[in-house]
């Protein structure tokens, strides 16, 4: 998969997944409600980059091609973070590729570990 | 407090459409403003008969909860704010496209703890949810990890 950047992340990238998604979790734009948590800022939803990784996926093999997803979330994201989304192809055995990805912070994190699996176009 | 007499919990049923203007958000919100994943025309300009969807797109089920994503977990005891999203996986058995009608079945299939690295207990549980089609094809399942960190 070419790897692809997205950000610096904004609060107002957060919101829109959250309109986008359903997801509105105070936790992911209400500061307030973030810092009675005891976090120093509201921060991303683990399925919005998880989302951006499954769309770039889609792109790379054929949206219809995708036969499985799979998402381990390893870290936080928080505004201002830019995110390296990155993917390949561990083995291929009749037709199905096994695919192994991440989503990694500008800091060297590992926010997301990911598996797929689809089927090779002929 | 989780309860472990949730699991087998039955979490309902909803159905809920694949519609244009959800697609177009959900594609820009993942920063592609390419409306093959949206318009029909751009769509099958590019070769496909049908308009895709993200591996994600059954996301969209959130909508149609009367208390939005936070409904389960809010259902199921926990605290939302010592709550993680762990993992999530999907298995994608036919295509999702834009016009489908889907309907969820959902249920809890699992509750396990572990002391924490931070102290604590933390509890995790898993969510099973299959999304049936229009066509009555079972078209996805998705599974659910949520952590519940300790106090």
């Amino acid at each position: 998969m070419q790897s692809d950047t997205i950000g610096p992340l904004s609060r107002t990238d957060f919101v829109r997944y959250a309109g986008a998604g359903g997801d509105f979790n105070p936790i992911h734009h209400d500061e307030l409600m973030a810092a009675g948590a005891g976090l120093p800022s509201v921060f991303g939803m683990g399925m919005l980059h998880a989302g951006v990784l499954g769309s770039r996926l889609a792109r790379w093999v054929g949206p219809d091609n995708v036969r499985a997803f799979s998402v381990r979330f390893t870290g936080q994201v928080w505004p201002g973070d830019e995110l390296t989304l990155t993917g390949v192809v561990d083995a291929v055995s009749d037709g199905v590729a096994q695919i192994s990805m991440k989503v990694t912070r500008q800091t060297g994190d590992v926010v997301l570990t990911a598996k797929a699996t689809a089927v090779v176009m002929a | 407090m989780i309860e472990d007499t949730i699991v087998g919990r039955d979490l309902g049923t909803i159905t809920f459409p694949i519609d244009r203007s959800k697609l177009m958000e959900l594609s820009r919100s993942f920063f592609d403003t390419d409306p093959t994943w949206h318009d029909p025309e751009a769509a099958a300009a590019q070769g496909f008969a049908e308009v895709p969807t993200p591996p994600t797109v059954t996301t969209l089920v959130d909508h149609w909860r009367a208390g939005g994503a936070l409904e389960t977990a809010a259902s199921i005891g926990a605290d939302l704010n010592r709550l993680l999203h762990g993992e999530a996986s999907w298995e994608l058995l036919v295509p999702v496209h834009l016009g489908d009608v889907l309907t969820t079945r959902g249920s809890i299939t699992d509750v396990t703890r572990r002391e924490g690295k931070r102290g604590g207990t933390m509890t995790m549980v898993t969510i099973q949810t299959e999304f049936v089609n229009q066509r009555g094809e079972l078209a996805a399942r998705r599974t659910d990890v949520l952590i519940e960190t300790g106090a």
